[in-house]
């Protein structure tokens, strides 16, 4: 079930309808079966594969944290994590899951032409899923928390239906003391207006913005002949315009519909297109998943007796301040090499999302104190210079994004190419048009991005790990019908401007296929 | 060893990995409060401390830590 659709709103509805029925002891049971329900309209493999997950990393949580010997205990903790990531690895590969495919439908003779059923049957944004239950059997064995004793209580955990195709993901510190409060809390009109109010803004980010900027990305990643020169930077950026409101509009409609039943997911978005650096920028984008590489790869490979070996070859060899950072660059190479092979195992997602911005940071470390020199000379500290900064890393981050919309590695080579490449037409309104946009559509696309931005630079905080301006509190200011007016208007929005209804197949989320 | 002592020690290990002798830590201090102390040189801060005390933190405790007094509260528990 797709999160933008008629369907996902009714389901929403009859989900919140009944949960301030029943009495608060009851609701968990009623997010549980939601939830299940939820995973079978994903297709049969997908309750299989997260009940598999669901009862391993259980059982495997409980084995780590028992007070038995480490070594045993890290043992069954390695066996569960190495366990769900074959899983994780069999089901995103195609070529493993087409091998199966082919065997399952020559067994049933079914008749169905290679793998096509199994292909989309295979569960959709499951990386999330799979590191988010691993993180849990590693909190086990790390003595972070104690391990859940109730496997009903557990499975919702495992399966809550709100950021179950696209995350956010949680710990499961967080996300259970939230659940509890499902028990307490009472029906309110504000949190029904401010829910209301995010899941239709996440659609108009969607359907509005995301589905028109597709249009300008599929011309020009599809023809490099024709689409040259300026198109190509027009197609590059509405990827990430396309890119950044269809992922944070889908976080929008899955924080907006937890919300609306009183539990409050963690943000995954904060402005990054305004962040001053790569490194901010990773804080500030994806930045749940930004925090479990963090806690779950970066500090335990850090810690490893290898690395703390390697600082202090390091420190002998090149001085404390210099020797010190060899550790942190291995890591980091460590690190985004797994967060490019994550998002798709592909060479360009391995080095767009991956080693590229690894070069970006590692490359900006090494050149700090050159930096720290220029600095003052340059007047640093003025805001021209924030402007450059931003821009700069905008344009890195596009720089990303080539690989990662390219369909393969010479093709997004290709597309660099035909920055250069003569012999495209003309850049003018009507070669725009001819890319499939019409003239109402590109104004609609224009206005929709102003609107995106300005929304962010309202909540924009310089200081990343600082909580964003609240939009929905400028909104309550305003009174309650002011709210309402916002949640009306948006609807509007995505009634009249949305790409959407009959014969029209929206896109489903970019992120969910990760 | 008493609080104060254990401070004695960690504000030398405070100077030393962050370069700045006129560091001093107290119950109250964040990661915000002292200059360079990131993500990054996190784990470098926690190795020095575990080396300094011959102690060794759990995962959990190294990424858990809210501030230094948390922090002083852990090396206390290890050391007893």
């Amino acid at each position: 079930m797709s999160l933008v659709s008629a369907a996902f709103l009714g389901f929403i509805l009859l989900a919140a309808l009944v949960y301030y029925v029943i009495p608060g002891k009851a609701r968990q049971v009623w997010l549980l079966i939601l939830s299940i329900a939820f995973c079978c309209a994903g297709g049969f493999y997908t309750l299989v594969f997260v009940l598999i997950s669901a009862v391993t990393t259980f059982t495997g949580g409980a084995l780590s944290a028992k007070k038995t010997k480490p070594a045993i205990r890290n043992v069954f903790c390695a066996v569960t994590v190495i366990f769900n990531l074959a899983l994780l690895v069999m089901v995103k590969f195609y070529g493993v899951m087409d091998l199966i495919a082919d065997k399952l439908n020559y067994f049933f003779a079914s008749g169905a032409q290679t793998s096509t059923f199994m292909l989309y049957a295979v569960p959709v944004g499951m990386s999330f899923y799979t590191l988010q239950m691993i993180g849990y059997v590693l909190d086990c064995r790390w003595e972070r928390i104690a391990p859940e004793k109730n496997f009903l209580k557990y499975l919702l955990f495992a399966t809550y239906f709100p950021y179950l195709t696209s995350g956010p993901m949680n710990t499961y510190a967080a996300l259970s003391a939230e659940l509890d409060k499902s028990k307490e809390v009472r029906f309110s009109i504000t949190r029904l207006k401010e829910g209301s109010i995010r899941i239709a803004w996440g659609f108009l980010k969607k359907l509005v913005i995301a589905e028109r900027a597709a249009t300008l990305v599929n011309a020009s990643y599809g023809d490099h002949k024709t689409y040259t020169g300026i198109y190509v930077l027009l197609g590059v950026i509405s990827f990430a315009v396309q890119l950044y409101a269809d992922f944070s509009g889908c976080m929008d409609v899955v924080l907006g519909t937890s919300h609306l039943l009183g539990i409050d997911l963690p943000e995954n978005f904060n402005s990054p297109y305004l962040a001053l650096s790569i490194r901010e920028y990773w804080q500030r984008w994806h930045i749940t998943l930004g925090s479990w590489l963090r806690d779950y790869l970066f500090y335990p490979i850090l810690k490893t007796p290898l690395f703390i070996k390697i600082g202090d070859i390091s420190r002998k060899a090149f001085g404390k301040k210099k020797g010190k950072k060899v550790p942190v660059y291995l890591a980091m190479l460590v690190l985004w090499f797994a967060v490019g092979y994550w998002h798709g195992g592909l060479w360009k997602y391995i080095i767009g999302s991956g080693l590229l911005h690894c070069f970006y940071i590692v490359s900006g470390m090494m050149a700090e104190p050159l930096f720290a020199k220029i600095r003052p000379v340059i007047r640093a500290d003025k805001a021209y210079f924030k402007v450059f900064q931003i821009v700069r890393t905008f344009f890195l981050v596009l720089l990303g994004f080539v690989f990662f919309r390219s369909a393969n590695l010479p093709d997004a080579i290709d597309m660099f190419r035909a920055l250069v490449r003569s012999g495209g037409i003309a850049f003018d309104i009507e070669g725009i048009m001819g890319m499939g946009i019409s003239l109402p559509d590109l104004y609609v696309l224009v206005l929709g991005v102003i609107l995106l931005a300005a929304v962010d630079i309202f909540k924009y905080r310089e200081k990343e790990t600082d909580e964003p301006r609240s939009i929905l509190e400028l909104i309550n200011k305003g009174g309650i019908l002011a709210g309402w007016a916002v949640f009306v208007l948006l609807v509007l929005l995505v009634l009249v401007f949305g790409k959407y209804g009959l014969g029209y197949d929206s896109g489903a989320f970019i992120y969910a296929r990760i | 060893m008493t609080r104060e002592e254990v401070y004695g020690k960690l504000n030398e290990v405070f100077q030393d990995v962050f370069d700045d002798e006129d560091i001093e830590v107290n119950d109250g201090t964040t990661s915000a409060d002292v200059d360079g102390w990131d993500s990054l040189e996190h784990i470098n801060l926690i190795v020095a401390v575990e080396r300094t005390f011959g102690i060794k933190f759990t995962m959990g405790e190294t990424t858990g830590l809210k501030n230094v007094g948390e922090m002083v509260d852990k090396i206390i528990a290890h050391l007893g």
